[in-house]
This record gives structure tokens, C-alpha cells and sequence, in this order.
């Protein structure tokens, strides 16, 4: 059994793993909802977040890297969506094909920047180390990560919450004819989601990079735990993916100290369970993607 | 009688069967090999018990590539493990398909549009995880190699070598005349008239009394049968099954297939896809190691520019009338 210790970090290990699977997961769900697109290549501009950083960093330094890697990766998300705009109001199938189409090729361009082995690079030297917490020692660069994660969390919820567009966005969701005949221009506002959600998976991406093994295809590792989460927390729901993220995380954690082989699984088996007792998951409500 | 026969050759399924006849003769001429042609015609039969649900069901699986892979899997374990020979294994391979496709079916049956496909991508996902962890049943990173095409035949009496892939070519050529016989009376007998009702509304299918849910549970499942039959021909072509044959690349090659053929307006279009499919990727990955650059570009072009197919080009639409890209399903 492990040791009272060991289990508590692996519970902040996944409490943190949590938050940032929510980050990922709340752009990916921003576009699910105004543009009723399962936006596929997420994971792939998660990677090329990372893979920013990665170049970036030695360069800029850690902070203009947090911030320049996203506003390319949101841009990418703004051309992608002129291609992705083809397949609104079709089969959702198109959309999803598309978005599939352009991971593919996104992760092959990586590939052939970057190479194929795995890559990494350390956490900066300002939050490098470990940190005690009075009764153990702590990652440092987690629990940084952690408040930089609820630091953006929460900008989002503002940015949904108290502003007009935030306002627009949810309002698309949920009805995006109605919004039209308001003579609100939802072209416009879904150019701009589909670059706000590529962003989020963007800086989740460099703020992810001293964690993950970086390598073409971990795109996929990070949009597999997004969709995940959006099914466990409920479509269209933000507190619902910032729950699902956090029980995903806890879960992904918690198994990782008894059965590290299945780890990966154990999200597949609660969302399973979940959407058995609750099909629209935690907190979703009735909408119009079913 | 003279009539009958005309309508015959007017028909295109012997046309289809009498091309797969001939073509491990035509192939060497175009510079092909016959093992591109069992590729084309495995996956023909993927792609058309694929488009059972996606064409004539309208729903979008975005993961059928895991039951593909059960498929392949459930052949080699059992080939391996518990009995030597080839009918056996490809039923388990084909009952594994189904089995795990009922069982996630289940999950699937009242969900539609984008949640549908959420879940298929989750599932197939898992499934894959489950292939990659539990390596002592399917060897993990490593697959499973010493799959076996044994002789076909009566024990002591005669036995065709399989390993011949010209044999195994009309092997399969054989399933795949049965699978397009049994799928095309599938989609014409009134289950399969229900089903398309669905797609078109399915709320209005649901009042006439259809219980929508078994409908596309049946659905589901067949289509799953007809991967799992897929998969285990492809681990008996391959003589090995490799964890790859589950990855959720997969799931997105047989739905192109499907789309690039005009599988959503044709019946045979699945067909033509699998065809044009595996030629391209024997073309271009023969010539640049970014092929998958190339892929995902093609991908979304087709999408774009002719999402209802190269059938849809020059041929007007025939089994499935209202296309799935029309129609703004609400």
C-alpha cells in the first residue's frame, strides 16, 4: 500500500492534472457549443502550444512565451475555422471530419519541424524544485501550474459571465438563430470563439509542456481526456467541465498509485458509469446537440 | 426470361463481382499487387457494414476502427490460443465485433448527432487503451504476430493453401460477395426502409410506433458484426495482429472511404472509396515519408469540395435519396 504521503501528492498530482484537463476542455467545449463542431484537432493545437514553447522559451524567456505561443495558436485557430465554416449547419459529422483532417495534417507539420522523438523541456527556474508544504514535500512547478490554471479558469468565467460578448457566445449556444435575428453578426462571433477555444488549448499547451512528454501525437492524449470531460460534466456546461475535469483528473491520479497500467482507462469507466445514471452527464441540460 | 436477363446485366452488383474477378489479373498491368487487392476488398467490406450505420442509419460513429481491431484481436487470440483454423477464428472474430459493439450499442442507442459521436470517439478510445494495456492477452505495443492462413478444405481429403495470397484473394473475394449480398438485402428489405426513415426524421419514425432506440441498437451491431469480420480477414492478411489495426486512425479511414466513394448517396460507393483509398496511400507513401500531411489535407478537401462522393460526380442519386449532407437534421 502506499505510504499516507505518496497518496495525498498523487491526489494533488491529479487535482492539478484536473484542472488542466478543465482548461483543455473548456475551449474545446466553447467551440462544441457556439459552432456545434467536435473540434479534433484541439489536442494537435494543445501540442503546437507546447511545441511553441519549446522554441520560444530558451528565446523570449518563460512569460512573453506564455503569451506570444497562444496568440498563434489562437491565429491558427482562426484560419482553421475558414476551413471548419464549410460544415456549419451540416451532419455534425462533417465538422468533426474536417477538424480530423486538419489534426492529421497539424501533427505531420509538427513532425516534420520538430521531429518525431520525444522532446522536453524544464519547468522555468523561478518555480523549478520542490516546495514544502509543512507536512511534505511538493512540485513547485504544479502547484504554480494549478494557479495559473484557476488564474485562466477564471478569466474565462469572467469573460462568459460579465461581459456582452460573453453574454453573445452563450446566447449562440444555446440558440444561434434567435441570436442571428437579434442582428448580432454570428459569423464574426464564431471566427473569434473558434480562436478563443485554439488559444486556451494553446497556453494549456505551454503551461502543460514541463509535464508532458512532448511528442507529435500527444495531441491526442489531450483531447481523448477533453472530450471525456465535456461527456462526464455535461454539454454546454462550464462549472459541469471544470467538475468532469477535476473528477477526471482525481481519477487518472488516484489509479495511477494501484493499477498504473489502467490508468488510462479508469475515465472511460466513469464516464460510462456516469452516463448511465445520468445520460446528458453531472450537469448538462437538454439542448439542441442531441 | 430474355428480360430478366437484361435487367440482370443492367444491374450493377454483377458488374462489381465480375471487376473483383478479373482484377488480380488487371493489377499487374496497372503495377499493382494482389495484396493491394485483398486490402481493397477487406475494406470494402468494412466500409459498406460501416455505411449500414452511417449512410443509411445517419450516425455518425467516429469509432468503429476499435471494433476492426477487436476483430483482428479476437481472430489471433483465438487462433492462437484455443483452435487452429480459419472458419472458427473468423467467426469469433466477427461474434467479437458484434458482442463489443452490442455492449456499447447499448450506451449509444438514444443518443444522435454530435453526442453519438462524442461517445463513439470515448469508447473506441477505450478500447484502444484496453488493446495497448492488457499486452498478456494481445501482446500490447508488440501486436500479435504468428497468425496463420491455413489451408481451407475438407480434413484429409483436399485443403486449399491460403498462404498463396492469390488463394486468399478469392477467399476473401468470396466473403466479400457474401457480405455485399447480405448488406444490400439488409438496406432493401423493410428493416432496412426503417432504418433510413430514421434518418430522415427520426422523431417522425418514432410516433408511426417504430421503437427507434432497437432499431439503431440493431443498427449499431450489425455494422460491428461486419467490422469484426473485416478486422480478422485483415490480421489473416497481415499474418499478425498489431495494435495499430485498433487506432482511432482507423475509425476516420473507413469513414473516408465511405465519404470519398459517395457511400451517404450509393450503395456502392463505399466500394469505389475503399478502392481509391488504398490506391492513393500506396501511391503517395511509396513516394514521401509526410503522407499523412498529404492525408489530412486530402481529407478536408474532399470534405469540402465533393462531400457527397466521386459517385455523386457523374451519377445521379440512386439507394439513398436525400443525402446526409443536404439535410439539416433537427
Amino acid at each position: 500500500m502506499p505510504s499516507l504521503f505518496e497518496f495525498l501528492s498523487q491526489i494533488l498530482n491529479g487535482l492539478v492534472l484536473g484542472l488542466l484537463y478543465a482548461l483543455v476542455a473548456l475551449g474545446f467545449m466553447l467551440i462544441l457549443g457556439v459552432m456545434e463542431v467536435i473540434n479534433f484537432s484541439h489536442g494537435v493545437l494543445f501540442a503546437w502550444g507546447a511545441y511553441f514553447a519549446f522554441t520560444l522559451r530558451p528565446l523570449i524567456g518563460f512569460w512573453p512565451a506564455l503569451l506570444i505561443s497562444p496568440l498563434i495558436v489562437g491565429i491558427m485557430g482562426l484560419i482553421l475555422e475558414f476551413a471548419v465554416r464549410r460544415s456549419y449547419g451540416k451532419d455534425p459529422l462533417f465538422g468533426l471530419l474536417l477538424t480530423y483532417g486538419a489534426a492529421m495534417a497539424l501533427e505531420e507539420i509538427i513532425r516534420m519541424i520538430w521531429g518525431s522523438v520525444g522532446r522536453s523541456i524544464a519547468a522555468p527556474a523561478f518555480v523549478a524544485g520542490p516546495i514544502h508544504l509543512g507536512f511534505m514535500p511538493y512540485s513547485k512547478y504544479r502547484l504554480f501550474l494549478a494557479g495559473l490554471a484557476i488564474l485562466l479558469i477564471g478569466l474565462v468565467w469572467l469573460f462568459l459571465e460579465k461581459t456582452p460578448y460573453g453574454a453573445i457566445i452563450k446566447a449562440g449556444a444555446f440558440d444561434s438563430e434567435m441570436v442571428m435575428a437579434l442582428g448580432i453578426d454570428l459569423r464574426k462571433l464564431r471566427t473569434f470563439v473558434f480562436g478563443l477555444g485554439a488559444a486556451l488549448a494553446g497556453i494549456a499547451g505551454v503551461i502543460a509542456a514541463p509535464l508532458w512528454s512532448m511528442k507529435p501525437t500527444m495531441g491526442v492524449e489531450a483531447v481523448m481526456p477533453a472530450l471525456v470531460v465535456v461527456v462526464i460534466g455535461g454539454v454546454g456546461s462550464f462549472w459541469g467541465t471544470i467538475l468532469g475535469g477535476l473528477l477526471v483528473g482525481m481519477v487518472t491520479g488516484i489509479s495511477v498509485m494501484f493499477m498504473p497500467r489502467a490508468s488510462q482507462i479508469v475515465m472511460y469507466i466513469l464516464m460510462a458509469i456516469i452516463i448511465l445514471i445520468r445520460p446528458r452527464g453531472i450537469m448538462g441540460e437538454k439542448s439542441i446537440l442531441e | 426470361m430474355k428480360r430478366s436477363i437484361l435487367r440482370a446485366t443492367r444491374h450493377p452488383i454483377p458488374w462489381v463481382f465480375l471487376f473483383f474477378l478479373v482484377l488480380p489479373y488487371l493489377l499487374p498491368l496497372v503495377g499493382g499487387y494482389t495484396y493491394l487487392g485483398v486490402e481493397v476488398l477487406i475494406w470494402s467490406i468494412f466500409a459498406l457494414g460501416f455505411n449500414i450505420l452511417l449512410g443509411y442509419t445517419g450516425l455518425p460513429s467516429f469509432g468503429h476502427g476499435a471494433f476492426f481491431g477487436i476483430g483482428a484481436f479476437a481472430l489471433g487470440i483465438v487462433q492462437l490460443r484455443l483452435v487452429q483454423g480459419m472458419w472458427i477464428p473468423i467467426l469469433a472474430g466477427t461474434l467479437a465485433g458484434a458482442f463489443f459493439g452490442a455492449l456499447v450499442g447499448l450506451f449509444l442507442a438514444k443518443k444522435r448527432g454530435i453526442y453519438f459521436a462524442l461517445l463513439t470517439i470515448a469508447f473506441s478510445q477505450m478500447f484502444w487503451f484496453v488493446s495497448w494495456g492488457w499486452d498478456s492477452m494481445t501482446g500490447g505495443e508488440d501486436g500479435l504476430a504468428g497468425i496463420n492462413r491455413l489451408p481451407i478444405g475438407l480434413p484429409g481429403l483436399f485443403g486449399i493453401d491460403m498462404e498463396n495470397v492469390l488463394h486468399f484473394y478469392y477467399f476473401v473475394y468470396f466473403l466479400f460477395i457474401l457480405c455485399t449480398l447480405l448488406i444490400w438485402i439488409i438496406v432493401h428489405s423493410p428493416f432496412g426502409r426503417t432504418l433510413q426513415a430514421i434518418r430522415y426524421n427520426e422523431v417522425r419514425a418514432g410516433s408511426i410506433g417504430y421503437n427507434i432506440a432497437l432499431y439503431k441498437w440493431i443498427s449499431f451491431t450489425l455494422s460491428c458484426a461486419f467490422s469484426g469480420l473485416a478486422g480478422s480477414l485483415y490480421a489473416l492478411l497481415r499474418n499478425a495482429a498489431f495494435s495499430d489495426v485498433m487506432h482511432w486512425t482507423q475509425s476516420g479511414n473507413v469513414i473516408m472511404m465511405v465519404l470519398l466513394g459517395g457511400g451517404l448517396t450509393n450503395f456502392f460507393g463505399p466500394i469505389l472509396g475503399s478502392g481509391v483509398f488504398i490506391v492513393l496511400r500506396d501511391l503517395f507513401s511509396a513516394h514521401t515519408e509526410h503522407w499523412l500531411l498529404i492525408y489530412g489535407l486530402l481529407f478536408m478537401c474532399v470534405i469540402i469540395f465533393i462531400p457527397e462522393g466521386i459517385l455523386s460526380l457523374f451519377k445521379k442519386k440512386e439507394p439513398v435519396e436525400e443525402s446526409l449532407v443536404s439535410g439539416k437534421k433537427r
